[in-house]
């Protein structure tokens, strides 16, 4: 396929200012089972082309699922065609951030192969882990997993030459108790389908689904007859897994460059950082620091190259507060004078690269939990989302979770059901005065991260571990 | 599969290789073409063509489901055989599967050559217009102009056969300035009912009027609802409580209040693939024909709309809301959501509001309480108080937390003309509400 991909871009190459291919094949298994009972089982597979060229100043991509060298070099003549019409609008030539020429191959490093796992193997383990789950009030267990293969070439006119296969591997199981007019739900490890990494079959068997089926279950039980949470201000802990999206929705998106710069807004919106904001703003108390990092082992958001083909990277965010840098693709990052930072990602061989998260990592702090939560007088322990909102800049936002956890003079204490709290991004960030420590801290896998028009979902993650907030407006749904 | 008779080749490709088991298939095929706009220029620009193919093998009351987006017979025959070999060992479900028989099919979807046709340059002219005109005014120009031709295909090893192709466009935008923004949107099956001198005409008269805004303090308010937004909300109500699965489940609204009139008579919202403002699919994704449902009639709570699985597993009657199998676990979804008119023009509804706040859009819904339909969101793109019975000044943005049920409860005048805006799986049809509760928590600082 590679040798095609030159051709295409050896025919590329005079008409155009910049140029890349991309071959995508993706394998997907997805298996959900209800109640110990097979739902859905699902394989599929997806392939095709994307060729996106810079002509006359502006962009161009077309896609095809069809890979026969005539049909792309008719993919590769609409690009063009596309470029052109873009340029009726154009400004000002788009620029690029230069980038080393790169010719390497990254293979997702894993133990276990996850699509050489029998699938009675999983579906197996997922019927036991639904089957324990069904107990009193809980009427409805689910459990997912999904597992992709993802096999990438890139072509540059820049001479870069990538070949890349990423595994990753997911799933989780929920507990539904059912009662009269009311439902509650408890997720493991994660809510929304659960933890997924860039890791094989090894990251599911280390998850113990077995081992925590029962608890989730008796939780779900709980909260049915659980009290709501109750409304005030006051102290919070938030969960890993809770926290987790806390990062994303309200740092991961802000420091999109291209939400900075304008190109989101019509859709998902635009950001408070903006650009007077670079190194000139406190976005969050000094024991917060968050990076952008796709070089952490096993994280969702891990790869050799993003796809503009910039090597993976780590870079600051928050630096004890501060505000220090964007995600950023190669266009968004010469409107800077930066390099790229290798956020340009797609989610498939028709779609083109946007500004998108990586391991988006709140780095850990010092604490034991027990100090973290030893120094609430009275508060709540929350984790596990159930709903979340934010405004089109990522200012105000509302989440709410699965549980919460009274905190009475150091101690947890009673659960409470439709917890939800609400905050202005900085004014909460400010808050944080305790970050529990690398013991507690795990990297949750996001698979649906949403953005862009076509629409794309990302798979993201985000490191965390339990974080003490103080004086934030929590109150119940109803 | 560009035409019914390679859709039949396609059926007996299949055919020829499952010739031992049950089987359904869904075939697409999609050309997709998308020019987007920011900062008044042409930032992304892109084309897509691809099909997919989905089976499902159905071996002595197991199910296996492949996906594939190439369909040559080499390809076709070994993801078939995983499928296969996946029913061998999977558990049998615990309800017998049965297959659809052949159906006709009273509707078809709606086909433009013009918009199948439309270019990049077609959509760059109509883009580079609206640019220059808003640009006169001082604001800058960010959206999204699709143009799409589909086929759709479902079949089965029992003799049914449904063919489908449509057209579709898609435009929506935001202006801006500062603070000052505006939001529009269009849906419709054929380019040319696109008028984007009136779309322009549109954004500046909100923009102009969306500037200095100030702030009002969160409480329960009368408010008046576009389409836009009504759509919106519509189409959260659906997702949660008119999904037949959750409500066999015990898990929405319904299930407590089926049969009940809780809302003024007023109040009727369907699934209506026969409105003449919607844009329907003759079928769901196992060959059922779509028909009209009511969700709610004259205020009376009826009943949610059923997938095959579900209809199957529970005994109840598919309503032709069949999703593909990839979400076959959700359950089913309104497809054509439809809200009846009502007899106020909207003029008159400002008119007739004393104290109220009028909502162009919102931003961010997402579910917080699924049993009372309670929801959250953030206004956007123009929010406007109402003052004895004028619009007047713009205000700041506000968070929302209100349920859907409570608000309806409290509508009390709906527009006659309604608008097709975009819905969760094909269009909405909305009029303008007014409702004298809706719950307004907290607020932002723009």
């Amino acid at each position: 396929m590679k040798e095609i991909l030159k051709n295409i871009l050896d025919w590329l190459e005079p008409k155009v200012n910049y140029a890349d291919l991309r071959f995508v094949q993706t394998e997907k298994e997805n298996i959900e089972v209800e109640n110990g009972i097979l739902s859905s089982y699902n394989v599929s597979t997806s392939r095709g082309v994307g060729i996106r060229v810079l002509a006359d100043g502006a962009w161009g991509f077309a896609a095809s699922n069809n890979l026969d060298k005539a049909s792309l070099q008719e993919t590769a003549a609409k690009a063009l065609d596309i470029a052109r019409a873009s340029a009726l609008t154009k400004k000002e030539d788009v620029r690029l951030a230069s980038e080393d020429k790169h010719i390497d191959t990254y293979i997702t490093p894993i133990t276990k192969n996850p699509f050489q796992v029998s699938p009675a193997e999983k579906i197996d383990l997922l019927v036991k882990a639904t089957k324990m789950m069904i107990k009193d009030k809980v009427k409805k267990s689910e459990g997912l997993f999904i597992f992709y293969k993802t096999d990438k070439i890139f072509v540059s006119s820049e001479g870069s030459e990538l070949e890349q296969t990423i595994f990753e591997s997911g799933g989780g199981i929920t507990a539904y108790a059912i009662g009269e007019g009311d439902f509650q739900k408890r997720s493991y490890p994660s809510s929304f389908g659960g933890d997924y990494a860039t890791r094989g079959y090894e990251f599911i068997e280390e998850m113990n689904l077995l081992e925590n089926a029962e608890r989730i279950s008796e939780e779900a039980n709980q909260l049915l007859v659980a009290p709501p949470a109750p409304t005030g201000i006051m102290d919070i802990i938030l969960g890993g897994s809770q926290l987790a999206l806390q990062v994303h929705e309200s740092c991961g998106h802000p420091v999109e460059l291209d939400r900075v710069l304008g190109k989101e807004i019509s859709y998902a919106g635009g950001s408070f950082l903006t650009l007077d904001k670079l190194n000139n703003f406190t976005y969050g108390s000094p024991k917060v620091t968050i990076v952008a990092d796709a070089t952490v082992p096993g994280g969702l958001g891990t790869f050799g190259y993003d796809d503009e083909g910039v090597p993976a990277s780590k870079s600051f965010l928050i630096d004890k507060g501060k505000f220090v840098g964007y995600l950023m693709s190669r266009e968004d990052a010469f409107e800077l004078g930066l390099p790229s930072n290798g956020a340009a990602r797609a989610e498939n061989w028709n779609r083109i690269p946007l500004v998108r998260m990586t391991n988006i990592n709140l780095l850990p702090g010092n604490l034991e939990l027990d100090k973290l939560i030893g120094d609430i007088k009275e508060g709540l322990y929350l984790d596990y989302n159930k709903s979340w909102s934010i405004d089109d800049k990522r200012i105000n936002f509302q989440f709410g979770t699965e549980i919460a956890r009274e905190i009475k003079n150091g101690k947890l204490g009673k659960i409470y059901k439709n917890a939800v709290y609400q905050g202005i991004t900085p004014e909460f960030w400010k808050s944080c005065d305790g970050i529990s420590s690398e013991k507690y801290w795990h990297i949750w896998g996001v698979p649906n991260c949403g953005k862009g028009q076509p629409g794309q979902a990302m798979h993201v993650a985000h490191g965390t571990s339990p974080a003490r907030f103080r004086k934030v407006k929590v109150g119940a749904s109803k | 599969m560009k035409d019914i008779n390679s859709g039949k080749e396609l059926v007996n490709k299949v055919k020829n290789i499952l010739k031992n088991y049950d089987f359904e298939i869904i075939a697409s095929r999609e050309k997709s073409e998308l020019t987007r706009f920011a900062e008044s220029y042409i930032h992304q620009n892109v084309a897509e063509a691809d099909l997919n193919l989905t089976v499902k093998i159905i071996n002595e009351n197991r199910i296996g489901a492949v996906q594939m987006n190439s369909i040559d017979e080499a390809t076709i025959s070994k993801n078939i055989e995983k499928a296969i070999e996946v029913t061998k060992v999977t558990p049998k479900l615990d309800y017998h599967y049965q297959l659809l028989t052949p159906q006709s099919y009273k509707i078809k979807s709606k086909y433009s050559k013009v918009t199948a046709d439309f270019t990049p340059l077609n959509r760059a002219q109509l883009v580079k217009q609206l640019i220059k005109e808003v640009n006169k005014r001082g604001y800058e120009a960010a959206g999204a102009f699709k143009t799409e031709e589909s086929t759709l295909l479902v079949a089965n090893s029992r003799g049914v056969f449904a063919f489908d192709r449509g057209t579709k466009v898609d435009f929506n935008c935001v202006i801006t300035r500062d603070n000052s923004t505006a939001h529009t949107s269009f849906i419709d099956s054929d380019v040319n009912n696109f008028n984007i001198k009136k779309v322009t005409n549109e954004l500046l008269e909100t923009a102009l009027k969306n500037v200095e805004q100030i702030e009002i303090d969160p409480g329960v308010y009368t408010v008046i609802l576009s389409p836009e937004a009504v759509a919106e909300i519509l189409n959260y109500a659906g997702y949660t409580a008119f999904n037949g699965k959750t409500i066999m489940e015990g898990k929405s609204f319904i299930c407590h209040n089926q049969g009940k009139k809780i809302f003024q008579e007023t109040i009727t919202v369907s699934d209506d693939p026969f409105d003449e403002l919607t844009m329907p699919l003759p079928f769901d994704l196992v060959g059922y024909p779509r028909e009209k449902i009511y969700l709610i009639k004259d205020g009376v709570v009826k009943d949610g709309v059923y997938d095959h699985l579900t209809a199957l597993k529970y005994n109840r009657k598919c309503t032709g809301n069949t999703l593909s199998p990839e979400y076959a676990s959700f359950g089913a979804l309104p497809f054509n959501l439809v809200m009846e008119e009502g007899d106020s023009t909207i003029d008159e509804m400002i008119s007739d509001t004393k104290k109220g706040i009028y909502i162009s859009r919102f931003h961010y819904v997402n579910i917080l309480n699924p049993m009372s339909i309670q929801l959250t969101g953030m206004t956007r793109d123009g929010t406007f108080l109402i003052e004895d019975g004028k619009l007047g000044r713009a205000i700041k943005n506000m968070r929302f937390n209100t349920s859907v049920v409570d608000m309806l409860k409290a509508v009390d005048m709906i527009s006659k003309k309604r608008q097709t805006k975009e819905g969760f799986v094909g269009p909405t049809v909305a009029p303008y509400l007014r409702t004298n509760n809706f719950t307004f928590s907290s607020k932002t600082s723009f």
